[in-house]
């Protein structure tokens, strides 16, 4: 049961890991040249307006300065306001969260619904007209530009047969739903290839083994066979995968979101950076780096849960 | 194994199936599109076009422009300015109502004012309303008169008033810079403020009690779609009503069905500013010689498909102070060449002018991401190279480009940048070409007339129209004739509006909805 003890440590480890990352993002985002009030630029704005604008956002204190305030609100949960926008960075960020859930969610569900039979199957049927077409197919949606895609697809879902919405996110259960189709779509036909690889590969692993030629000696139908002794075994990396995928769920596509107008997380990361919004890139990166941490350990868990082997060598 | 993909395809058939198509329009309604994200909802913080927008509808001004840039009544029914043009007496309507029911007054008007001036609030406009280190006074006289002390009399003050009057019963006593009001405003404008869905929309409402009367709209969408392309396309899938237009896709604007397409000029010019403190650009006959050698109709023609005009002058065409009349260094790669040869830049190697053994050679800068400026600095290279002058492009990002233009001290380290100025509706250009706004200020090129320093103090303390013309014309003339900018462009609007939106106001530097009151959805009234 050393189990919860494990989890404990690990818990903790993530605390000075959070310190490292928001220090050295910190200091190399105030290395980066420009300021915020960049944005204001324009004919009838003083320059001391700006400098006092940027006075009153605390930028003429040092940088260390400017960490150790932001180090110590952030530790009682206060993130600061962002510039421009004026409003708490974690009610900002927290405005975005519904929307990038939503879409990113369900393209991973949809990816998955997919990439999982089509790598199991093209495995099973490795080097037939299956398998080459499901490798086509994979090698083209990593190779085509998404903007481009996405944009085709608005042409011809929208524009052409006028069917589906083309930007936004509307309003209401079914509204959404509709708005969500094309971009969920770009990302699943952009998507699923990598994860339909993966999945292939773990397949042929599993399928060489020789407990799976026990099964088929014992006579059990190849769909039992397949599905209930490969598919088990053959999943294991992508619970690491998926793991990984966890921090995406929150941050969102930027070029996806770009072009179907969709308010996500991409959007508002990219925006903070090119403005310089240092209190709104910290939030972001901060949240981020939370997630890929949690996702990571997260991952190990499952991973032990989902393999005995794995629980039995730590028991030694 | 093989029902399990079945199953699937039939899922997603019925995914795609469920989606009919039932358009967003409900009659009344108005769909506009906004390019950015809206930062913040209140006039006095916000400096960028999405979110003034929608503000324009949402609030009201003591004035406002017309569609010829006239600046005309909103709250204040009327002004005066005394003889020595130092007090602006404004005289209020009695009827105007903020959209929670509380009266405006003049004291509103006195509190947006002096929000501005509070160093405390981080508004970009305080400098509007300081002139020379001094702060203009606010004041009321009873409910209804409000007025405006200047330390001296300042001309460009009536441009400004049109700023959207904040509701003090809201505001006062509370930090302006953060307050809940900046993402649920109340305004006394046409629309009453609904809803703002972050980074996905803003609805407006009708304002049945506006003064000016409830306005023929229900309703408007202001819905944000960043990429270009997109916005487009939600025009062609009937999913907005309006939308700009770029060049690229005129002519497929122009074949659609349903839509009218609008072409204006904007107060905006583009220009390749050139660096007054490096050597070759003291030299006028230098200056010269590359207005001569660029032929602005290509880069019109390459750039815009010639859906722009030539500019010629630091002013815009459709502005009241425009000057038609001044040197416009008309495509002569003849005299182009004489010129440098007088002044001593002889054809070297490879074709390159030198001079002292130097060569006649410049940088210059753009920033990255637009497209325009950046073709436009490879046409110049290429325009340029055909009198003997070899020109390098640099393309930086937008915050480092600025970082060296608003260099503190010393020398600024640049020969040349294409940038562009978007111009306010008064002529009032002090803070580009004033010598006292370098090296802190916009006159980063470092322009100095010592006629020109004196015409622009003049021209802001002189109230009469009639004169400050005259002024801003011969400012006109001697900055066309010195050329410390080449005078690349002016672009042009173009938009798309639904034609089954009628009321629109006059195609001009203002935009098509002046009028937000009187715009209507037709078939519907």
């Amino acid at each position: 049961m050393k189990m919860p003890r494990y989890i404990l440590k690990r818990l903790i480890s993530v605390v000075p890991l959070l310190i490292g990352i928001s220090l050295i993002s910190f200091f190399v985002m105030h290395l980066a040249p420009g300021d915020p009030t960049a944005l204001f630029v324009d004919p009838s704005v003083a320059p001391q307006e700006l400098a006092r604008i940027r006075a009153n956002w605390g930028l003429d204190r040092p940088v260390f300065v400017q960490y150790f305030f932001w180090l110590k609100n952030a530790v009682r949960g206060d993130f600061g306001t962002a510039y421009i926008l004026n409003r708490p960075v974690m009610q900002i960020i927290a405005e975005r969260i519904p929307a990038t859930l939503l879409l990113m969610g369900t393209s991973l569900f949809f990816i998955l619904l997919i990439a999982v039979p089509l790598g199991v199957m093209s495995a099973y049927k490795k080097g037939g007209i299956f398998d080459n077409i499901v490798s086509v197919l994979s090698f083209a949606g990593m190779s085509i530009p998404s903007f481009w895609l996405a944009l085709m697809l608005m042409l011809m879902f929208s524009v052409q047969f006028n069917l589906l919405p083309a930007t936004g996110m509307g309003e209401g259960f079914a509204d959404i739903a509709r708005h969500l189709v094309l971009p969920v779509l770009t990302m699943v036909l952009i998507g699923f290839a990598g994860l339909t690889r993966y999945v292939r590969s773990g397949t042929i692993e599993v399928l060489r083994q020789n407990y799976i030629r026990a099964a088929r000696a014992k006579g059990l139908p190849e769909r039992t066979v397949l599905f209930k002794h490969a598919l088990r075994n053959s999943l294991l990396p992508l619970i690491t995968i998926l793991g990984m995928t966890i921090p995406d769920l929150f941050a969102g596509a930027f070029i996806i979101e770009t072009i179907f107008a969709w308010p996500g997380m991409g959007r508002l990361g990219v925006g903070a950076i090119f403005s310089r919004n240092y209190p709104l890139i910290m939030g972001v990166v901060f949240i981020s780096s939370f997630l890929i941490i949690i996702g990571n350990l997260t991952a190990d868990l499952l991973y032990s849960v989902a393999d005995p082997r794995i629980r039995a060598g730590r028991k030694d | 194994m093989n029902k399990t993909i079945i199953i699937f395809l039939l899922s997603l058939t019925c995914f795609f199936g469920c989606a009919g198509n039932s358009p967003v329009k409900n009659n009344g309604t108005l769909v506009f599109t906004l390019g950015g994200d809206i930062s913040v909802l209140n006039p006095i913080l916000s400096s960028d076009t999405a979110s003034s927008a929608v503000e324009g509808v949402v609030f009201s001004g003591l004035t406002k422009v017309n569609e010829y840039l006239d600046i005309i009544p909103d709250i204040a029914k009327s002004w005066t300015i005394s003889k020595d043009g130092r007090i602006y007496t404004f005289y209020l309507r009695n009827d105007v109502y903020w959209h929670d029911g509380a009266k405006l007054t003049a004291y509103d008007a006195k509190f947006t004012f002096d929000s501005i001036l509070d160093p405390k609030v981080n508004s970009v406009r305080r400098g509007d309303y300081i002139i020379d280190g001094t702060a203009i006074k606010f004041e009321t006289r009873g409910p209804y008169i409000f007025r405006a002390v200047m330390p001296k009399p300042f001309a460009p003050f009536l441009s400004r008033v049109g700023m959207g009057i904040l509701p003090k019963h809201l505001l006062e006593g509370k930090d302006i810079n953060t307050s809940e009001f900046n993402s649920k405003p109340v305004g006394s404008g046409p629309f009453i403020f609904r809803e703002w869905v972050s980074a996905d929309r803003v609805v407006v409402e009708q304002n049945p009690r506006y003064y000016g009367g409830a306005p023929k709209l229900e309703k408007i969408v202001f819905r944000i779609i960043p990429d270009e392309n997109s916005r487009f396309i939600a025009l062609e899938a009937g999913q907005t009503d309006v939308c700009d237009i770029p060049a690229k896709d005129y002519s497929r604007a122009k074949a659609m069905k349903g839509v009218n397409i609008f072409e204006y000029e904007s107060l905006l010019y583009v220009y390749l500013g050139l660096n007054q403190k490096k050597e070759i650009f003291s030299d006028k006959r230098v200056r010269k010689a590359l207005a001569y050698a660029t032929d602005k109709g290509q880069l019109i023609q390459l750039i815009f498909r010639g859906l722009a005009s030539p500019a010629y002058s630091p002013m815009s065409p459709v502005g009241w102070t425009y000057d038609d009349n001044v040197e416009k260094y008309g495509f002569n790669v003849q005299n182009a060449k004489r010129l440098l040869d007088e002044a001593g830049w002889r054809e070297g190697e490879n074709g390159i002018r030198e001079k002292d053994g130097k060569k006649l050679e410049f940088t210059i800068l753009v920033n990255q991401g637009n497209k325009e400026r950046e073709k436009a600095a490879v046409i110049l290279q290429w325009q340029y190279k055909k009198i003997g002058v070899k020109v390098n492009v640099r393309v930086m990002e937008w915050s480092s480009l600025l970082r060296i233009l608003n260099a503190k001290s010393g020398e600024k380290d640049f020969d040349a940048v294409i940038i562009g100025w978007s111009l306010g509706i008064d002529p009032d250009s002090y803070s580009i070409w004033h010598s006292s706004q370098y090296p802190l200020g916009l006159n980063f090129i470092a322009y100095s007339n010592k006629e020109v320093d004196r015409l622009l103090e003049e021209g802001r303390t002189t109230i009469d129209k009639t004169e400050r013309k005259k002024i801003y014309g011969n400012i006109q003339k001697i900055i066309a004739e010195e050329q410390p900018y080449i005078f690349l462009w002016y672009p042009r609007s173009i938009v798309a509006v639904a034609d089954r939106v009628g009321g629109l106001s006059k195609p001009g530097p203002a935009g098509l909805f002046v009028d937000i009151e009187k715009v209507y959805i037709k078939g519907n009234y």
